[in-house]
Formats: structure tokens, sequence, C-alpha cells
């Protein structure tokens, strides 16, 4: 959802190493995880059709992966934010129950 | 959807460069470590310590791309590529087992396959023309005669025409005619229609066009169309026939077209030289007016989206208006549709049904043998497994290596089996009636290829299952104990061994019941009597052209000229005319009457009518039974005559003598001749060989003449040389007349059961294969169980057991299988015997006999298969048993 997020924000096409410095700033470095495993987790994504990449330069000249959502990939960020919010909803009325 | 476009990406992963894809991510990683090393660096670390770091926080990229892999479903291509290669590795290290299993399985799958190419060819495809289930055939049946599935007299096609029920109706009817002028003279296969029949067909003509209404109408000029193989062969591919005039029966036709070489008028035979216009047709232009002669198969196409049921009640009414304008003709006569197809296949659907069903049975006794090789190897190989085991190979992982091996040789007997599927569809069109391959091709197609590989993948799953579950049940840890030859594994795979061993026996007991079964009904078949001797007996068809020969004076004329020239000839004194002749010639049946009674006005009793010069009974060897035989004096000039056979006496004279008494019939015009009885003659069975013989009128052919007819011969001489006087004598008579449908009468009778025959042939090709592949699982399974016993054996051995002691505990081992096979077999295939009671004549279903010799061959065999086990169980040496502790 993250990595969704993420590509969801930039209004440009982001390669691997910025979709991880992106988390990084979003999360405020709370969440940090392996950051190799950001690939597969692309890879699932691709596979769902979610995102789309393609091979561009970097400003430093180098070969990168750029990805992009797709309209897939929005609706399913959509979905998420959605569920994360009645989950959320939920959690809140039973600690305000509480 | 998701899920459909995901394996779609999947599937074009799985076809694009797996070394690039490995690349990009390796490029793609190293880049995200660069930078990152990068960042590190400024932040003041040294450019070891960078890289060092920023690896570290990226984690292990080999696993990361195992995962991706995974992912990518990749893993799994990966371990099935690794399996197939291990499966062909075994295969190549051990040939003879690799043989034994493709060829077992080759064989199997080539005779299902093979076997289905004729059902899809039959049943399943359909029919090559536009919207074929609109097509219909139209009979006529009078159930009231007994009569069904005859055709229809032109009139009630007329009427059937203008009712407008259907989209189009059209007429056809076989009628060989004699080309002249081009070369020797031919008897030519000639198919007469109504010009309709082209355009319900959708065919279209290679060469100038087809009949169009008025092609048909009385005084119309006479037309033809030629089929591409005769225009070929008689014509010399002429480019310039269609205009022109050829000579059929003497009398000059104008040459509208060229049909191409698949068009054929269905149900008329594969062989369909050429086609003309029913109203110019010597004998069936002479038909159209008369109301009482079904003469012709009608073929409808209904109109679209109508139900078959709603046109017959609609043809139904047509039936019953015309039953009540001409009662005499119509009288009793009924319209019955039928799909086209069902008139085309005709009976086959059972024995096509019944012999896919036995086929498949032979593949699963072929898969349960293999099975059972594989548990013998299996033993072999546990070591093996329980390795892969203790490497952390997890259960589901080793049953899909064992599958995907057995699938190795699956795959390569699939292959084998489609070759021999291929090589035996020209032999397997025997299976049809000979008119059925014409509008449906056997051959290997898609569908049929389909067939063999899904056969082929049930197949190896059919055989590795049984022993994959079990090889991944092993606990490993028995399995590094050596020599624990009686561990718990081992009884189970031994019973595993058994079941099996009893279901092959089972089902070899079906199959050779089934082939027994039928193996005597085609012995009563062609023991029956027909009713005349054929030793010795030759036959050969004399046509002659109607329009040189157009009167009956004429034909009896040559007749006489004919027989007396032959009987001049050395050895032929023992020759007859005759129409038709049975079994060879379709039986002409028709109404009779006897005179002086009031004829019944609707359902007039029939018998089949022949008509036969002098010396016919005597040639043919049928027994007088009362009265006398035609003679020379019994001519056009004298007394109506007739000799009628036993059954007719029976049926209508009872006690009575039926001599004197005078029956009315005749060959149409002469329907109303009254004719005195003066022999009975013993019954013919000349519809069929199996058909209970009907009954019978004979009339001298001097007072029935045809246009030809069919020459018998008695003769020791050799056939050639009787043919070779034969053909002196007609072309010494007439130059221009064919001698045709040459052969024994041994091979007409023969001829007559050649389906059965075949089918008898395949199903007891099945049985064999069945008791063989059943000996073989017998002899593995009790040879393995000595083997593995062989300590037991020696110390038996050294108790004092003699060899012939033990002999008898492996046969009885043997035996003890044997019985309950037999058992379960005996009890399916009693079950599945009244399949093939359609097929089966003379016999029950559950002919006793039949069964206890196929008990008693299975009995045999399994005594047989012990054989050599037991041999090896007598000659147990103690010492060696002993020396093994």
């Amino acid at each position: 959802m993250l990595i969704l997020r993420v590509l969801a924000r930039s209004s440009d096409e982001l390669h691997g190493f910025e979709i991880a410095k992106s988390i990084e700033t979003l999360s405020e470095d709370v969440l940090r995880v392996e950051e190799g495993s950001l690939y597969p987790a692309l890879q699932r994504m691709l596979i769902k059709g979610w995102v789309k990449a393609e091979w561009g330069m970097t400003a430093e000249n180098r070969r990168a992966r750029y990805y992009r959502l797709t309209a897939a990939g929005r609706r399913q960020l959509q979905e998420e934010i959605s569920r994360f919010e009645r989950v959320m909803g939920a959690v809140t009325r039973v600690i305000q129950t509480a | 959807m998701q899920w459909l476009s995901a394996a779609f990406r999947r599937m074009r992963m799985f076809f694009s460069r797996r070394d690039r894809f490995d690349q990009d991510i390796e490029e793609e990683m190293r880049l995200h470590r660069d930078l990152r090393a990068r960042e590190i660096e400024m932040q003041g670390a040294t450019a070891q310590e960078a890289d060092y770091a920023a690896q570290r926080r990226f984690g292990n990229t080999l696993l990361l791309r195992e995962e991706i892999h995974q992912d990518w479903g990749l893993a799994w291509i990966d371990h099935l590529r690794q399996d197939l290669r291990y499966g062909l590795r075994l295969l190549r290290k051990s040939p003879a087992f690799t043989f034994i299993v493709v060829i077992t399985l080759g064989l199997g799958i080539g005779a299902n396959t093979a076997i289905f190419s004729v059902v899809n060819a039959v049943l399943l495809r359909p029919l090559p023309y536009s919207h074929p289930e609109q097509l219909l055939n139209v009979f006529e049946n009078n159930l009231q005669k007994g009569i069904k599935a005859s055709g229809c007299s032109w009139q009630d096609f007329q009427q059937l025409q203008q009712s407008g029920i259907f989209q189009s109706t059209a007429g056809a009817q076989r009628h060989d005619l004699t080309l002249t002028g081009t070369g020797s003279p031919a008897v030519v296969t000639t198919v007469v229609v109504t010009p309709e029949i082209f355009p319900l067909l959708d065919a279209s003509p290679l060469a100038g066009r087809y009949f169009m209404p008025a092609d048909n109408q009385p005084g119309s000029a006479p037309v033809v169309l030629l089929s591409e193989g005769v225009w070929r062969s008689r014509f010399g591919a002429d480019q310039k026939i269609v205009g022109s005039s050829i000579h059929l029966d003497q009398q000059a036709f104008t040459v509208l077209g060229i049909m191409p070489a698949a068009f054929r008028v269905p149900v008329f035979g594969s062989h369909q030289e050429i086609w003309i216009p029913v109203a110019h047709d010597p004998l069936f232009g002479g038909w159209i007016d008369k109301r009482g002669v079904h003469f012709l198969r009608v073929m409808a196409r209904m109109k679209p989206g109508v139900a078959l049921t709603q046109v017959q009640s609609e043809a139904d009414s047509i039936s019953r208006k015309l039953a009540s304008d001409f009662p005499v003709e119509n009288g009793g006569w009924a319209l019955h549709l039928a799909p086209l197809r069902a008139a085309i296949v005709g009976d086959v659907k059972t024995p096509l049904l019944v012999l896919l069903g036995a086929v498949g049975l032979v593949l699963l006794l072929a898969c349960v043998n293999i099975a059972n090789l594989l548990l013998a190897r299996a033993t072999l190989r546990a070591r093996e497994m329980a390795l892969r085991q203790a490497f952390g190979a997890k259960r589901g992982r080793i049953i899909r290596q064992l599958l995907t091996e057995s699938l190795v040789p699956g795959l390569l007997g699939g292959v084998l089996g489609v070759v021999l599927a291929c090589l035996s569809t020209r032999a397997l069109r025997l299976l049809l009636p000979s008119d059925v391959p014409s509008t449906q091709p056997v051959q290997v197609d898609v569908w049929v290829l389909t067939f063999a590989v899904v056969v082929s993948m049930i197949a190896s799953i059919g055989f590795g299952l049984a022993p994959a579950l079990l090889a991944a049940r092993t606990g490993f840890h028995t399995n590094f104990k050596d020599g624990a030859a009686a561990s718990g594994l081992d009884v189970r795979r031994l019973r595993v061994r058994n079941l099996l061993t009893v279901a092959e026996i089972a089902l070899a007991m079906v199959l050779v019941a089934a082939a027994g079964l039928l193996v005597r009904s085609l012995i009563s078949m062609t023991s029956v009597d027909p009713g005349f001797q054929s030793t010795h007996l030759l036959k050969a068809e004399i046509s002659l052209p109607r329009y040189q020969y157009s009167t009956p004076q004429q034909w009896s004329a040559f007749a006489e000229t004919l027989l007396d020239r032959i009987h001049a000839q050395p050895g032929l004194r023992e020759s007859a005319l005759a129409v038709p002749l049975p079994l060879a010639d379709s039986f002409v049946n028709l109404p009779f009457s006897l005179a002086g009674q009031a004829t019944p006005a609707t359902t007039p009793p029939t018998a089949d009518y022949v008509s036969i010069t002098p010396e016919y009974f005597r040639v043919m060897g049928i027994p007088l039974l009362r009265g006398r035989f035609f003679t020379r004096e019994d001519s056009a000039s004298s007394q109506r005559v007739a000799i009628i056979s036993e059954s007719l006496a029976r049926l209508h004279f009872r006690d009575e003598n039926p001599l004197g008494k005078k029956l009315v019939f005749g060959f149409p015009p002469d329907s109303n001749v009254a004719r005195e009885i003066v022999g009975v003659v013993g019954n013919v069975r000349d519809a069929g060989l199996i058909q209970e013989p009907g009954p019978m009128m004979y009339v001298p052919f001097a007072q029935g003449p045809f246009w030809g007819g069919e020459l018998v011969v008695k003769s020791t001489l050799a056939s050639s040389a009787v043919i070779d006087s034969v053909r002196e004598v007609v072309h010494g008579i007439d130059q221009n007349l064919p001698v045709t449908r040459i052969g024994t009468m041994s091979d007409v009778l023969e001829a007559s059961v050649d389906q059965p025959r075949f089918r008898t042939w395949l199903l007891g090709a099945f049985g064999l294969v069945a008791l063989l592949l059943a000996a073989i699982g017998v002899f593995g399974v009790v040879s393995y169980s000595v083997a593995s016993r062989s300590r037991e054996f020696g110390i038996r051995a050294s108790l004092g057991a003699s060899p012939a002691t033990l002999g008898r505990m492996i046969l009885m081992e043997g035996l003890s299988l044997a019985a309950i096979g037999l058992g379960i077999g005996l009890a399916t295939a009693l079950g599945l015997a009244h399949f093939l009671k359609s097929e089966l004549y003379g016999i029950a279903s559950y002919d006793p006999a039949t069964f206890l010799a196929s008990t008693a061959v299975l009995l045999v065999m399994v005594p047989a298969a012990c054989y050599l086990p037991a041999r090896q169980a007598m000659h147990a040496d103690p010492m060696i048993a002993l020396r093994y502790e």
C-alpha cells in the first residue's frame, strides 16, 4: 500500500531507489525493512497489473527501471484506503466506547 | 477477470528470455545499492564501508531473486524442467524398462486414438454441409406390412415438395448405366437425382452447371453430370467435354457439367461416377406415374428454427391425406423423418461404443501393468527417495517429481500411439458401412490429437499416482536400514501390487469374455445355412443397355441365347440366370394375393420376388420339397407358373397343399398376373445371413424377364477359366456388353459378415493383449514376492520343506489372486455383457459356455505365469539365504 501511495503521489515515474527514499520520508523512517524486499513487491504488482515498468535513464545517465501506477493500481489503492479507514473507524469506535 | 490478465502476463513471461529477465532485476538492484552507497559515502564513510552498509540494508539478493521467481511461477517451471530432465535420464539408464513402458502405452494409446478417430468421424464431427442439423432423410414405412425405411414413391415426393413443410427436398436413387463409345464398354456407378439435390448439399460444379428443374421435365433433352474422377479417367480431362454428348445405355446424353471429386450424394456409397435426372433414367423414368413404387430416397432440409417433431406431425397429416385419397396405393404407408446423420451412420453407434469401451479397458490394463512395474522399481529407488526427504524435499514435491517422471514415458507412448493411429485409420474404415467414410472421412485431426494428448496425460497420472503416493509415504529412517526386506513399507507395497494384479485379472477376464462372446457369435453367423450351396459357385452380372434392348422379348431372347451358348461350353453345364441373386443383390419385396380370395383392401401380404431360369435351383443346390422345378416349357406363351418357398407355403397354406393354387403377383407392370404354384422349395436367406428367411416366390425368367441378370455357374474348373469363357460367350453375342461384379458365392457369403468379422477380430486382439498384459502382471508380482522372500524360502528349505511344497506355495499365491480377480471379472463381464446384446447372433449375452471357457483360459494363464518364479523358489538354496544373515 505504501508503494501504491508513493507512486500515486508522485506525478512522475519513479525508479526503485526513489520509491524507497519516498517511503522513508513518508513513514519518517519508522517502517524500516530490508530495502531489497521492495523489488519482489514491485514484481508482484507487475504481475497483478497495478504498476507498469519502463526502462529509462537517470539524471546521472544510468539505466533504471521506472514504475508508474496503472488505472487498476489506482483502483486498488482506493480500495485499500477505504478498507484501512473502515478498520481504523472500527478500532476508534472500540477505543471510544471502552 | 484479473486473474486472467495476470495469467496472461505470466504466460508471456514464460516465453520471454529468462537470462534477460534476471539481468534486468540484477541491474535494478545494483543501481539501488550503488545509489544508497553513494548516499552513505556522502555522510562521511569510506567507499568500502558504504558499499558494505548499503548491501546490508538491501538484504540477500539471491534470496530476493528466488522470491521473484517464485512469484512469477518460474520456480514451478524450473522444477518441471529439472524433473523432466531427470525423468529422461532415468529412462535412458534403463532402456528395457523404457521400451516396455513406451510400447505398452503406445499400443494402448494408439488403439484408443484409432478407435476414437472413427467415433469422432462418425458420431461427433458434424456432416460436411451447412446447418447439418436441418438435414433429414424421409422414408416411407408400412408397419402393417412390416416394411420400414423404404423409399418414397415419386407421387408422394411431389406431394411433399408442394406441401412446403420443408425448406427444400430432393430425391435420389442408384441405377448403374452402361457407358459406351469411350474405350471398352463399362458399367458406371450412376446416381439418379432430382435437381434440388445440388443446392441442398451446397454443391457447386467444377465446370459447367448442375441440373435445373427444367432438365428433369419429361420430354426434355437427356443430360448428365460427370464426376471429376470419370472425367479424368475416361475422358482424359478433356476441357471441351461440357456441351458434348456421351452414350449411356446406348442413348446420347449431353454433358452439362463436372462435379468436384469430393461431391457425393450421401448413402449411395463413396464411388459415384455420373449423375442424371430421374426423368431420363431408363428405369425410374417409367416409374414416375406409379404411386405404388417406393423407389426414391428423399432428403429434406428443415426450415430454420423448426423442430423435428413439428415437421413430423405435419408430415403425418400429409400421409393421412394420401392414404384417404389413394387407399389402394397409399393405405398403410406413412412418411417417417429421421436426421440425415442417423441414416448415414446407421447402426454402427453401438458397436463403435462397445469397441471404444473395450479399448479403454485395454489402456486401463496397460496402466495398471505399468503401475505394477513402477512399484517394483520404487523398491529400488526407496533409498533415493529417503535421501531426498532427508535433504528437505517435501512430500508434495516428491509426488510431483515422480508424476513428472511418469509423464515422460506417457507422452512418448502418446507420440507412438498417434503414429500407430495414423497408420491404422485406413484399415479402420472397414468398421463402417461402405458408404459412411465418404461423407465422414476417418482421419487424425485436431480433436483426435487432443484426445490422444489428454489420454496420455491421464494415463501417465493413472499409472504414476499409486507408486508416487507410496514412495512419498516412506519414512526415511526405515530405508536407510538395509536389509529391511520385510519392513512395513514393503508389505504395503506388496499389498498394493496384489490389488493391482487382481484388477488386471478382472479386466482381462472382462475383455476375454467379450471377445469370446463375439467369436462365438461370429461362428454361429458363419455356420448359418444360407439355404443354398456356395461351393464351386461363381457369379457375374450382365446388364443390358435398355435403349438397345428395350423389350421384354429381347431380354428373354438374350437370356436364352446366352445360356444355350454357355451350356455348350465344357464344364459350364450347371449355370443359370437369376434376378436378384440372394445376398449379392438387394432383395425385391412385392405384394401378392391368393387368387379367388377377396383381397384385404389395405394390407396385402408380401414376399421376396426372384426371376430365374429353369436350372437355377439345381445350380444353387436349393432343395425341391414338393411339385416340380421350372422347365423350358414354362415360356412366355404358356400357363403362368410360380414356385414358392417353404416359409411362404407354411404361412399362407398351412396344412393345405399349395400345388395347383394360384397366386396373383408380379414385377410391375405384371403385378396382377395370376400364377399357378407348381412347386415348393427350401428357404433361402436372401436379405442377410443373420436374418430369418422370409417368404419367397419365384417365376420363370421367360415369364418375368429383366434387362440382364446375375449369371451363376457351378463348375469345378478354375474360376479364371470359367470367367474367361463366360466373357467370351457374352462378347460373342454383343461386343458392347460388360461383365461385372464377378466373384464366388463364398465371397458373397463372407462379405455379408465383413463388419461383424472385423469387429470380432479387433475385440479378439484386445482380449489377447489383455491376457498378455495380465500374465506379465501376475508374473511380475509373483516373482517380486519370491525374490523378496528368498530368505524365508531358504529357511523353509533348511527346515525340510520340499521343492514341491515351495512351488505349490507360490502357485497357490498366484491362484488365490486369480480367484479373486476372476470372481470380480466374471461379475463385471456378466454385468457389461448386455451392452453386447445387439452385436450377438445365435447366443445369449450370458452364454455359459463362453464364460466357462474364458475362465478356463485365465486359469491356465495364471499357473503359466507363476511357473518361472515358482521354479526359482523351488530351487531356493538354504545356504545362500542364510548367508545373508
